[in-house]
């Protein structure tokens, strides 16, 4: 019988109070606060007698607060919705009226008006400093098959997906993850956002295994000179990110086992690890063991991992996902002999049970099959016969890039919604190694004042108060018409042939 | 190709932009570029120009427009 994640967690903090588990450019906390500011956050929410079945959303920073208001909400029975500061207001209204919380903790100030409860940064503060003025409330932390957080995704409409991650979901991966054996009290990095699912492989592990989370924040990530000299102060030895990311790191030629000793464990997930990075970092880090893994949101932060050598980066010119964990089943939506390439299918334990309010959208992506969850993951990919996986692309308009989840309707979406824009697509340009390197868009603009650079500034200012940064394209194409299929469709698929012979 | 040219060619294959006439706009304020394209920005520069830009020491402020990437290749040459 396992323990609950939570009560895990606070077990480690009554048993080594002392330990820091986080570190925030040097400002260090314990688990011992850690278990004082959950309890007193918990405390201040069961006292507001909400309904336990409905969401908090919390508008989340990478300091120490955010993940103390994450257990806290988990601690008084509510799922959370981590929704990043950088969030557009439209983004943050959209959300909150699919997910319907009941109350929205800011870690920082909104500068939107919410319909709900809100606990000021201030009131969140204050609650941290003064544990003993909460009242003195039983707590019922969220259990079993209760949704432990929400995480919001790209939807083809230009509304996000809520996934609904349970804490039995989440202790599937957790259980999983100790078998790669992770250093004692591992100090892991935390550089993704916590609205994203990357933060999950650094954020529960590190904090079961009572180790220390190492926060490299966005701000400081964003100047690379900056960077470079946070990094190895940071004294990291298991490392967490995307290969983007990393491609980064790898632009400085200090970036090796001699200035990071510490390594050990290398986690990549989010996007196609290429064979030239991993031969890169293998090089440079010859002693690190370096890990692919792959797994939509879905299906709880990754389904499938590999230790990428010497040997099997000589084997394979693309390097396979992994091997599903012990737990779960990955076979093809439709039957076929192994290593014939289709849908891939995942079946298990880490499954969620589906998009928060958005049934339509769930019962097409998910089933259940003699007591186990399934979800279609529109990935393309074979199984060899000894079970390896190998993804090679999508069967929709999804892309990856940086990392980020983007459905390109999503993008088209907002496109169409500017007022510079007449009508607009999303292209995605790919690089010689199959990964999206630049998101362009196909305009044919609003006759206006604007043109060129100039217009091309101002629609980005636009769309930048609708979207999320990441998903905003890079390039902009101006024309009088787009072509246009037999059905009078834009064609898509055309315009992606046109971008990608002449790159 | 010089400097001036080869700079304002990876510029125009990052942003889309032909920005010969707009030397001093500052690239990451107005949106054009990002800080992902500040690696490919790098990467095009150390192979197109066979530069080595020291990255540990690499100030955004001081790669802000066209003309001041220019300045900096100069420098490094």
């Amino acid at each position: 019988m396992n323990m609950e994640i939570i009560s895990e967690i606070d077990r480690n903090a009554a048993l080594h109070p002392e330990r820091i588990a986080y570190d925030y450019l040097g400002q260090q906390n314990t688990y011992g606060e850690l278990k004082a500011a959950s309890d007193a956050i918990a405390a201040n929410i069961t006292a507001r007698y909400l309904d336990r079945k409905r969401p908090i959303m919390v508008y989340a920073d990478q300091q120490f607060t955010t993940i103390a208001a994450f257990l806290g909400c988990v601690k008084a029975g509510h799922a959370y919705i981590p929704v990043d500061t950088h969030s557009p207001n439209e983004r943050l209204t959209m959300i909150a009226e699919i997910a319907q919380p009941v109350l929205t903790i800011a870690t920082a100030a909104l500068s939107v008006e919410l319909s709900m409860p809100i606990m000021s940064p201030t009131e969140l503060a204050m609650c941290i400093q003064n544990p003993e003025q909460q009242p003195k409330v039983q707590l019922q932390p969220v259990s079993g098959d209760e949704n432990f957080y929400i995480i919001f995704t790209s939807g083809t409409t230009g509304q996000p997906k809520g996934v609904q991650i349970s804490s039995t979901n989440l202790r599937s991966f957790t259980d999983w993850m100790r078998d790669f054996k992770l250093p004692q009290q591992p100090r892991f990095l935390v550089q993704a956002p916590y609205s994203f699912d990357l933060s999950v492989m650094s954020l529960y592990p590190t904090l079961l295994a009572g180790g220390t989370l190492v926060v490299l924040p966005r701000a400081e990530s964003e100047n690379l000179g900056t960077m470079f000299k946070l990094l190895p102060s940071l004294h990291l030895d298991v490392w967490v990110s995307t290969p983007s990311f990393m491609a980064m790191c790898l632009l400085d030629n200090n970036f090796t086992a001699a200035h990071y000793p510490e390594l050990k464990q290398i986690f990549f997930c989010g996007e196609e690890l290429t064979n030239q990075l991993a031969s890169t970092i293998l090089e440079r880090f010859p002693d690190v063991e370096l890990y692919n893994t792959y797994g939509p949101t879905e299906t709880t932060v990754a389904v499938t991992a590999v230790q990428i050598t010497q040997a099997l980066l000589q084997q394979y010119s693309r390097l396979p996902i992994g091997y599903a964990k012990a737990d779960t089943t990955i076979s093809l939506v439709t039957d076929a002999p192994a290593g014939t390439e289709g849908e891939l299918l995942i079946s298990g334990p880490s499954v969620s049970r589906g998009y928060i309010n958005r049934p339509e959208k769930t019962a097409a992506v998910f089933s259940t099959q003699g007591g186990k969850r399934s979800y279609r993951s529109g990935d393309l990919g074979t199984i060899a016969a000894d079970g390896l996986v190998f993804y090679h692309g999508r069967t929709d308009f999804q892309i990856k890039m940086n990392g980020y989840r983007i459905e390109l309707e999503e993008v088209n979406h907002f496109l169409n919604a500017s007022k510079y824009i007449k009508q607009g697509v999303a292209i995605p340009r790919y690089g010689a190694d199959h990964k999206v390197k630049q998101l362009l868009a196909y305009i044919v603009p609003e006759a206006g004042a604007l043109s060129g650079t100039q217009l091309t500034v101002a629609i980005k200012a636009e769309l930048k108060q609708m979207m999320m940064a990441y998903m905003i394209p890079q390039r902009f194409v101006y024309r009088d018409q787009l072509p246009l299929t037999a059905n009078d469709k834009v064609a898509i698929k055309a315009l992606i042939s046109e971008v990608n012979d002449h790159a | 190709m010089d400097v001036k040219e080869t700079v304002l060619s990876i510029l125009n294959d990052l942003t889309g932009e032909d920005l010969s006439d707009r030397m001093d706009e500052d690239l990451f304020a107005t949106g054009l570029m990002d800080s992902m394209d500040t690696v490919q920005l790098v990467l095009e520069l150390q192979e197109q120009l066979e530069v080595d830009i020291p990255v540990s020491e690499f100030d955004r402020k001081q790669w802000a427009t066209p003309n001041m990437i220019i300045t900096r290749v100069k420098e490094l040459q």
